[in-house]
């Protein structure tokens, strides 16, 4: 009897179930499809581009706050200095459809579950290359309009300058030879990495610093088993460095081992036939796990360097029980600065990453963009993106000196003017200052010129004072071995080597990669720690190619071949 | 008597030291994360504190306390779990009663039960509760985060376990008295049941404390959101290989301290209301005198 | 029609519970049809296109599948388990305390664990675990003499950690429920026993234990819903290359080929998936317990 009512019941729920499912599709059918046919209007280029806009336009977007963004004065988002300063200087009111604080993904949660649930969709979409694969789902929504076309009509010489830089950066966004959208550009190199070592411990031991992997042996081993600050040999991390999401990464990371050997792991590098490479397969790999290996056994390397992300490398480093972490440029202003309050007399010094055997050298590349700026299809005014970017790329992303933001973006926020007329700033501004207020523009950061900042601090590293905006910028946030570290990073130029494929995942990518990052994180890690012999690399390369990989190469070269 | 026995004496003196020593091991995370929230920056960001702080300093409360935001955000905390948890039982307490029934009193009871509970294992997933709190206009209003989650079937199913346990004596007394279901339950079960309210009350506490998720999706304004959404922005650890940061804006993302202070004090409030409730679960008096 | 008049405070009473349900339950429930389409957010549900079971296939035809499913399952019953039992003898021991002092200080401190984060949580594990200098691998070199032992960089070794940490930080709060329990125990029991002259371990025995049978069963039976969650916070703050084998779950690998797919469809595969398996199982046990002890569950 029992079985008999629960059955009974049962096939009720599933009729219920059956029922509101049928009712929602309808509903979701309707919504839908009104929403389709509107994609179709093409943007409207007739109005003129104009200076200032009389009456005021309105520019639409959605935000990702960045989490450590500051506001004062109890401004938001969606109204503070900055939306304030677009309706006086240019009539441009930008209007917010929402705003998410943007942590563990929440921005591409909101944009994809708001182009589902049928939300309008905003003029201008900034996404962020976090998220890779957002930019390209909402550029085949079909929502977004032909930015290239706009871009060559509306953008001012100093912008299109900045991205004739590198003429690969429209790459991840071309659609059958339309620029679908405007990558955002960002500084160059900035997560080029050398090396940072302790000078005050080369110093007392006599050292000069390693321009090769063998002398730098000799230095770790020197910080290891005599060193110069009284550590016990398991007290010290001679080279702070940890691989538990990647190889390859910004900070303590290990990939120039592998540039030593002639490759760059976990990208796609050109190989000497012109063709795109997966950097994990080259034969060169394998002494660059050798030497890994080695030095785990040595105890050069954290025991548990499988265990730490790129935070946790920089703790030894800050503790100043590590010799050498190998970092970005502007690590002396963060968080290098603070060893020293640690240990006394504690001095890092920035130093080109060394070569190998047969001489060569290798870091990984940054690219010149950091996201990509979307223009809705139903935009009234595109022109007026155009407005408020063109200004900031002429009077705020490199300009002359007098210049409308010398001192800073806006009085009272990174700088203030005391009584006297002397600009202050820091935590002398009043009611506090906001780091980086170039977040509340609508373009994230506003305008960067990706050798801007580069060329500002090779300035000042040859003892020039500072002058211009971005110089002044520099010199006061960018810590004070910065403009050194620059002019090493910039001797090594050559080295560089950018991930080369750009593009939208491709299908079996969406299939098998994530296998085989795993396969390739564990068997790397297993070889350094000695739990499998060498030779196991020759195993992952040919289950990688069996496994997946040989068709994620073709795809990717097919892409490469559209763009080249 | 058995308390007056050698062995008895022994396993009270183990007993007593041995949990002691557990409730040890589990406050020394949170202590950990006191002494960091006192030390100085430069030795937080080196992990170098223990259980002690290092370079003793109240310059992380300093900063939180003058943070609008962090103390705006208590006040929405605190205002959804007292109206959450008053909604969730008030709803939990009524449904369990006639679920508790036998089905031979209402028949009904067993379809009822699995409605329920089949909701505990499935879930349509994010997109449709998205777009139905977008048409119940329930976007960016407080009653957001109280009104999806208002009936908890875990909590109803423990409620009604709850109910079983109480003797039917007293229930038929009642009836036969010409008492309604309505009084029954209010006048005979509300008294008898104050243990598993309490228990359930802190259950529902906690959850709604916890919860950041929906804060940070369905409401847009830093303000209005509760103070678990704002921790999980500054707690998270963020990738930095996507976008250029200069060095200050680093240092703003990894105050350590800072995050220490947050975090200590936003545990405290829940961690203050808890002997309150205590008291209910840890003796059974209540029964156990209506039952006398 | 006579049943309802009869019965209609007991609908009325559900009724309140049930539109909350329906409404945001059970309607979107309907999108589970999402888990047979390559869901693409502009098109919907009705414009996307269907493609049948290829989502399920992705879990079930990777070269890992079958680890990741089995350590899913060893770590989320292995959890089930300890997560049953360590609250259940902790409320038994408590209930021993004859100082209300202490009982209740020892309640209040070992509930704190589970207000940490599995973010903060795990930087303190990686430390106090650390094979160099770590506190718990000096204690146990100095104690036993032995070899420092690689918690989370050896796959056993990080399953056991996994489920022994977890524990350690829920079974004060679980213990909540247990106390509940007990507390509903009704003191006459007691003192007729010790007229009776039954120690105090026959009085636990036959007393204590019997009284907190019926909510353990209920409380393991619907932690069975969750047989496939075996604890995504956790696992992904801890877990690394080295253990990969032994410690990587479904919800991690959704996580990571999310990342690439961006698909929404996909998740909801594997949330149905879980979800199936969860209420086979529950069913199964509510079945069970029915039959063998005769007790409704729910």
């Amino acid at each position: 009897m029992k079985t008999k009512a629960s059955k009974t019941w049962l096939t009720m729920l599933t009729l219920t179930v059956i029922l509101s499912l049928l009712a929602a599709c309808s509903n979701s059918s309707n919504t839908n499809s009104g929403n389709a046919g509107t994609s179709t209007v093409t943007g409207n280029s007739e109005s003129v581009y104009k200076e200032k806009y009389d009456p005021p336009v309105t520019i639409s977007t959605v935000w990702g706050v960045d989490p450590a963004l500051k506001f004062k004065n109890g401004e938001s988002i969606e109204n503070n200095v900055a939306t304030k300063w677009a309706l006086d200087k240019f009539g441009i009111d930008i209007k917010s459809l929402w705003s998410v604080t943007d942590t563990n993904g929440a921005y591409a949660t909101k944009l994809r579950l708001s182009l589902t649930s049928g939300q309008d969709l905003p003029d201008i979409v900034v996404v962020g290359n976090d998220d890779p694969q957002l930019a390209q789902d909402l550029i085949d929504s079909g929502a977004f309009q032909d930015a290239g076309a706009l871009f060559d009509k509306y953008a001012n010489d100093t912008w299109k300058a900045a991205m004739e830089l590198d003429t690969n950066v429209w790459n991840p966004y071309i659609r059958d030879g339309v620029r679908m959208g405007i990558p955002l550009l960002d500084y160059a190199y900035n997560h080029d990495y050398l090396l940072w070592i302790r000078q005050d411990w080369l110093d007392k031991l006599n050292l000069q610093a390693p321009k090769t992997l063998d002398e730098l042996e000799a230095v770790l081993d020197a910080f290891k088993n005599n060193n110069p600050q009284g550590l016990k040999p398991d007290q010290v991390t001679p080279l702070s460095i940890g691989f538990k999401n990647s190889l390859n990464t910004w900070m303590g990371d290990p990939s120039w081992i592998f540039g030593a050997y002639g490759t760059m792991p976990e990208q796609w590098n050109l190989a000497a036939d012109g063709t795109l490479e997966y950097g994990s397969i080259n034969e060169a790999m394998k002494p660059g796990l050798v030497k890994l290996n080695e030095w785990y056994n040595k105890g050069y390397i954290p025991r548990e360097a499988a265990l730490w992300d790129e935070n946790k490398t920089a703790e030894p480093a800050v503790a100043g029980t590590a010799g050498i972490i190998p970092g970005p440029y502007w690590m002396s202003g963060w968080p290098l600065l603070d060893t020293a309050k640690n240990v006394e007399g504690a001095v890092w010094k920035p130093y080109p990453i060394p070569t190998g055997p047969d001489g060569k050298a290798g870091r990984h590349g940054t690219h010149f963009t950091n996201g990509v700026i979307l223009i809705n299809n139903d935009m009234k005014h595109p022109e007026a993106l155009f407005t408020y970017q063109n200004y900031l790329f002429d009077n705020y992303a490199n300009p002359a000196p007098g210049s409308e933001f010398d001192l800073g973006l806006f009085k009272g926020y990174d700088y203030d003017i005391d009584e006297n007329g002397n600009p202050v700033f820091g935590d002398d501004i009043p009611g506090g200052q906001i780091i980086a207020p170039a977040r509340y523009f609508l373009v994230r950061d506003g305008a960067r010129i990706p050798d801007a900042q580069m060329n500002a601090l090779l300035a000042l590293a040859d003892g020039k004072e500072p002058e211009t905006r971005l110089e002044k910028d520099v010199a006061v946030n960018y810590g004070p071995d910065t403009p050194a570290a620059a002019k090493v990073l910039l001797s090594q130029e050559d080295i560089s080597m950018k991930n080369m494929f750009t593009g939208p995942t491709t299908p079996t990518m969406k299939m098998k990669l994530d296998y085989l990052n795993k396969l390739e994180l564990q068997t790397f890690n297993e070889i350094i720690y000695g739990k499998k012999p060498v030779d196991a690399f020759d195993k992952f390369v040919e289950t990688w190619k069996s496994s997946g990989g040989a068709d994620i190469t073709k795809e990717v070269n097919d892409w490469y071949n559209t763009v080249k | 008597m058995y308390h007056k026995t050698l062995s008895y004496r022994i396993f009270n003196t183990l007993n007593t030291s041995g949990l002691i020593l557990l409730a040890i091991v589990c406050i020394i995370p949170l202590w950990h994360v006191l002494a960091i929230s006192f030390s100085a920056k430069s030795a937080a960001d080196a992990n170098l504190v223990g259980l002690w702080p290092v370079d003793f300093t109240t310059e992380a409360y300093k900063k939180t306390i003058n943070n609008p935001v962090f103390l705006g955000s208590i006040l929405v905390s605190i205002k959804r779990t007292i109206i959450g948890t008053a909604i969730t039982l008030v709803l939990a307490f009524l449904a369990a009663y006639p679920l508790s029934k036998e089905s031979t009193v209402f028949k009904a009871r067993t379809i009822y039960a699995w409605i329920f509970v089949f909701t505990m294992v499935f879930n349509g997933g994010l997109v449709p509760f998205y777009i139905v709190i977008q048409k119940l206009h329930l976007m960016n209003s407080f009653w957001v985060l109280v009104l999806p989650g208002a009936v908890n079937v875990y909590l109803t199913i423990l409620m009604l376990n709850f109910f079983r346990g109480i003797p039917k004596e007293l229930e038929e007394a009642a009836l036969i008295d010409g008492a309604g279901h309505f009084r029954t339950l209010f006048t005979i079960f509300l008294p008898v049941s104050l243990p598993a309210i309490a228990t359930l009350a802190l259950f529902s506490m906690v959850f709604h404390w916890n919860s950041w998720f929906d804060g940070l999706l369905y409401l847009h304004d830093a303000k209005s959101q509760p103070l678990a959404t704002f921790l999980q922005t500054v707690v998270i650890q963020r990738d930095m290989s996507t976008m250029s940061m200069s060095p200050k804006e680093m240092e703003l993302l990894s105050q350590k301290t800072v995050n220490a202070a947050q975090i200590f004090i936003g545990a405290l409030p829940i961690l203050v209301v808890y002997p309150f409730l205590q008291k209910y679960f840890v003796k059974g008096l209540v029964l156990g005198s209506v039952k006398e | 029609m006579k049943l309802l008049k009869r019965n209609w405070p007991f609908h009325l009473m559900i009724l309140p519970s049930l539109i909350f349900l329906i409404v945001f339950s059970y309607v979107p429930m309907a999108w589970i049809v999402m888990a047979f389409q390559d869901f693409k957010p502009r098109l919907g549900i009705s414009g996307s296109e269907w493609i049948g079971l290829d989502n399920f296939r992705y879990l079930f035809e990777r070269e890992d599948s079958v680890q990741v499913i089995l350590n899913t399952l060893v770590i989320a019953v292995l959890k089930m388990v300890a997560n049953l039992i360590a609250p259940f003898t902790f409320a038994i021991f408590l209930n021993e305390l004859r100082k209300m002092f202490v009982k209740r200080f020892v309640q209040t401190l070992v509930y704190l664990p589970h207000f940490l984060s599995w973010v903060i949580l795990g930087g303190i594990l990686v430390d106090i675990l650390s094979t160099d200098g770590g506190f718990v691998n000096r204690i146990i070199t100095n104690l036993f003499g032995i070899e420092p032992i690689f918690f989370l960089g050896d796959g056993t070794w990080f399953r056991i950690t996994v489920v022994v940490t977890d524990m350690w930080k829920e079974f004060g709060f679980g213990t909540v429920v247990f106390l509940a329990a007990l507390a509903n125990v009704n003191p006459s029991l007691y003192e007729a026993a010790e007229v009776d002259g039954a120690s105090r371990f026959k009085q636990t025995m036959h007393i204590t234990i019997p009284s907190m049978i019926p909510i353990t069963i209920v409380v393991g039976t619907l932690a069975l819903g969750n047989i496939l969650n075996a604890g995504f916070d956790q696992i992904f703050n801890l877990y690394n290359p080295l253990v990969y084998d032994k410690g990587d779950i479904i919800d991690t690998f959704v996580y990571r080929a999310a990342i690439l797919n961006g698909q929404m469809g996909f998740g909801t595969a594997i949330g149905l998936f879980k979800s199936v398996i969860g209420m086979i199982l529950i069913v199964i046990s509510y079945r069970l317990a029915y039959k063998l002890a005769g007790y409704r569950i729910f």
